[in-house]
């Protein structure tokens, strides 16, 4: 019966039928697969089996592409070439959320993909209505659900009747996973970060469940940055880099360290485990502009930093792991844990959305943080911006001149706007909230040297980037896991390598399952 | 029902919090009606309270109609003109030659869902779009009877004078028509689909729905529901008047936030919607039998308005 066929274990009905595949055969296969979106080649040639009745984990770091592929394997977005196989039929042609094709690819999400306002059943029915019956649906979709959260999280506390608003996170975690379970007929579950806000108990009984999911043969594509979780669970580890598949190795026998090596780590000693304490040099005799002291708050656990004059401080990490919250803290001190003396500019990353005024010029883009300092008795002085402008947009070689409409300007000139805005005004200390995210080479190297060249004034700066390379351009730099400062690297200590290895090396656990 | 599924561990406390302001509301309602029994003791009988009411069933039902756009996320700015243009036609056309006044009506339940499908397609904030086209509702109205006026039909002027015995009869259809929006938007996978937009369209596109017909919907029952609302109005003041339900553009949008529903979509408040727009109603009730002169009505319409949103907010503090 429909009802049943969805609520059972979605494997056992239909594996002997013949038209699945059986074990080792490959559910999904990726050939050569690019994707890129505008000038970023988020893949360029990804090449990727998973097999029935196996767990492969995907590991990489910020901007690997493994979202990017993730939405391709699942059919969410079509490839720009290659070919993405789907139970031996070629989908590539036929990608989007409505692609008959990827319907038995699953995918539960990181951020999840639940409508709050929702009842459980409810979300369930927008995710599964096929296998639903028209009438009773409700109770069809909310039995589903609560058999499937009792086998994968005994005690999960959840009543399908609840809203998912008032869920807990481990719990909205624990019902997306349920959601993208229950299907009729399920051959690929991508699980994206599963753990991040599950405690350590639902954890290992969601890994149980998903032994039985393979041991049925279907399919289960792992990915997280808990490289231990990983390799006790997966049967095979692929490792994303700059959006390609560089190393695919069967899981038994691969160590923590060779797989952080793949990714492209330095694998320090003891790395991740305690703080690597800073040689304190030249950087502590510098006066201090900025200062937190163990801030606890939402999305932070005890972060102490400090911020010298003319210092330019890197927050790196994984993306989403605190650094926008301190960026947020160091700009509003409100707290007394968090002290900044002197005057501040932000800089925001999304241009389109926060940085820029479109209807304005350059010139007018550039000046408005700059023109209180500049202005007297509250009058603008025109000369004197108008001088202003011009020096910047002769440092920073800005297209089109002081006079150019901004938006007649490309992405990368705009954010050197932007840039110059902040720098500009009489600001002490610069926050840098990821800004040169998708910005041309040159125009990127343009802006690190302005950042020097400024610190060097006796400007600080604090910059948060997604892109590890660029720390190398700071004095200092914190590495941020879960709220948590975990490295401080000074100096020749800074390497992306370094960082990659800081940024995945697991502590003890618990400090993550809080 | 989905109460019945399991025993609900959880969320006392949440549903609680999001009964509340309705329940603020529904406290100000009785607080009024004790105030009008106090006043005027008549106001307890059936037909006291049928005259009481009367009025606010064209407002709830219009409400209703803001309450199912609210639910996707958006806010309709046309719906007072709207409801004006329908008591429009039904004064006119609709007396003269049924047949086209039912098919105009029914064009103008398909006019809401061109709109929200240019709104869609366009990706024009609601906002503007229904204001734009509360201009061509009134340019309409205009045309077709410049000056207030007009019967109604004869079935319909019945409808208006119904009075049984047993209870008020206003209470039938505002009860009615929420039951059939509560089917419409809690109940069936309709609502789902409404509400998943307002909640999370990002979550409805990746499970291969459409949001576009999720849109579409809304703004069908929308239209279906004010048609309605112009229909029972028409009905009670025996004429048609496009200006005549001006006020009900602001109104119904305070009725469905005093009913428990919020602006950034996602959650339908059919029954909530009751008790707001009676509140509401009832405010003018109250302030004409204490005496406060007509010019200083609004004015204390509005802080009464106000005091309750802000009994709501209160409430949701202390319930947090």
């Amino acid at each position: 019966m429909h009802v049943d066929n969805f609520a059972a274990r979605p494997h056992a009905a239909s594996r002997e039928e013949g038209g699945r595949p059986s074990g080792q055969q490959p559910v999904v296969i990726a050939r050569g697969v690019t994707k890129t979106y505008g000038r970023t080649r988020a893949l360029t040639g990804v090449d990727l089996e998973v097999r029935a009745g196996e767990v492969l984990g995907l590991v990489g770091h910020n901007g690997a592409g493994k979202s990017t592929l993730m939405r391709v394997l699942a059919g969410l977005e079509a490839c720009d070439e290659g070919m993405v196989t789907v139970c031996g039929r070629d989908a590539s042609g036929e990608a989007g959320p409505r692609a008959g094709d990827f319907r038995g690819v699953r995918m539960a999400y990181q951020e999840t993909s639940l409508c709050p306002d929702l009842t459980i059943a409810e979300n369930i029915w927008v995710s599964s209505r096929h296998c639903l019956p028209r009438m009773g649906w409700r109770r069809a979709a909310g039995n589903g659900a609560r058999r499937r959260l009792d086998e994968m999280f005994p005690g999960h506390g959840v009543a399908p009747g609840d809203r998912v608003e008032d869920l807990s996170l481990a719990q909205r975690q624990m019902v997306e996973i349920a959601r993208a379970s229950l299907v009729d007929r399920l051959d690929l579950l991508i699980l994206d970060e599963p753990t991040e806000s599950l405690g350590p108990d639902a954890a290992r009984s969601l890994y149980d469940y998903v032994r039985t999911l393979t041991a049925g043969g279907v399919a289960v594509l792992l990915i997280s940055h808990r490289i231990r979780e990983i390799l006790s669970v997966a049967d095979r580890v692929a490792v994303l880099r700059d959006g390609a598949v560089i190393a695919e190795r069967p899981a038994s026998g691969l160590g923590e360290h060779d797989v952080l090596t793949l990714m492209g780590a330095e694998v320090a000693e003891r790395a991740g485990n305690e703080r690597v304490t800073a040689a304190e040099g030249a950087s502590e005799d510098r006066p201090v502009l900025a200062e937190m002291r163990g801030t606890t708050a939402a999305g932070l656990r005890d972060v102490s930093l400090r911020v010298g004059v003319g210092e330019v401080v890197g927050l790196a990490g994984l993306a989403g792991q605190g650094q926008q919250e301190v960026l947020e803290r160091l700009w509003r001190p409100v707290r007394r844990d968090t002290k900044v003396r002197g005057t501040r500019a932000y800089v925001p990353g999304d241009r389109q959305r926060s940085g820029v005024l479109p209807l304005w010029s350059v010139a007018e883009n550039l000046v408005v943080s700059a023109m209180r300092g500049i202005a007297r008795r509250g009058l603008r002085r025109p000369a004197e911006e108008r001088a202003v402008v011009r020096d910047w947009v002769e440092r920073l070689a800005i297209r089109g001149g002081p006079d150019a409409a901004m938006t007649d300007l490309s992405g990368g000139n705009q954010q050197k706007v932007i840039v110059a805005r902040a720098f500009a005004s009489a600001a002490d200390l610069v926050l840098l909230d990821d800004p040169f995210r998708g910005v041309d080479v040159h125009t990127k190297t343009d802006l690190y040297g302005l950042i020097r060249q400024e610190a060097a004034q006796g400007r600080s700066v604090v910059w948060y980037s997604s892109e590890n390379a660029e720390m190398a351009h700071c004095d200092r730099v914190y590495v941020f896991r879960a709220g948590r400062v975990v490295a401080e690297l000074t100096g020749a200590e800074i390497s992306e390598e370094r960082i990659i290895a800081v940024s995945f090396a697991e502590s003890d656990g618990a400090q993550n399952h809080e | 029902m989905s109460e019945t599924l399991g025993p609900a561990l959880l969320p006392s406390r949440a549903r609680m919090r999001r009964t509340a302001p309705a329940v603020v509301s529904a406290v100000a309602m009785i607080a009024m009606i004790a105030v009008c029994a106090s006043l005027q003791p008549d106001v307890l009988s059936v037909s006291g309270l049928s005259l009481v009411l009367s009025a606010t069933v064209p407002l709830v039902i219009a409400a209703q109609a803001q309450m199912t756009l609210m639910a996707v996320g958006d806010i309709d700015l046309g719906i007072g003109n709207f409801v004006g243009l329908v008591t429009v036609i039904t004064a006119t056309t609709l007396v003269t030659d049924p047949l086209l006044g039912g098919l105009i009506l029914l064009g103008l339940v398909a006019s809401y869902t061109v709109l929200g499908i240019l709104i869609h397609l366009r990706k024009v904030p609601s906002l503007i779009a229904t204001l734009g086209a509360s201009f061509v509702w009134l340019g309409l109205g205009m045309f077709v009877l410049p000056t207030p006026g007009g019967t109604t039909p004869e079935w319909l002027a019945a409808f208006g004078m119904w009075q049984p015995a047993g209870f008020p009869a206003p209470l039938l259809p505002i009860l009615l028509v929420a039951a059939l929006v509560y089917l419409l938007s809690a109940r069936s996978t309709l609502g789902v689909r409404m509400r998943a937009l307002g909640s999370n369209p990002v979550a409805l596109e990746r499970a291969g729905l459409r949001p576009l017909a999720s849109r579409a919907i809304a703004y069908t029952a929308a239209g279906g529901l004010g048609v309605l609302s112009g229909l029972v109005l028409a009905s009670q003041t025996g004429g048609g008047d496009v200006s005549s339900a001006s006020s009900y553009t602001l109104m119904t949008v305070a009725a469905v936030i005093l009913g428990g529903g919020s602006f950034y979509g996602g959650s339908a408040v059919p029954w909530g919607v009751v008790i707001g727009g009676v509140t509401l109603g009832l405010v003018s009730v109250v302030l004409s039998l204490l005496d406060v002169p007509t010019n200083m009505q609004s004015a204390v319409q509005g802080v009464i308005v106000l005091a309750v949103l802000a009994g709501r907010v209160l409430v949701g503090k202390v319930l947090r």
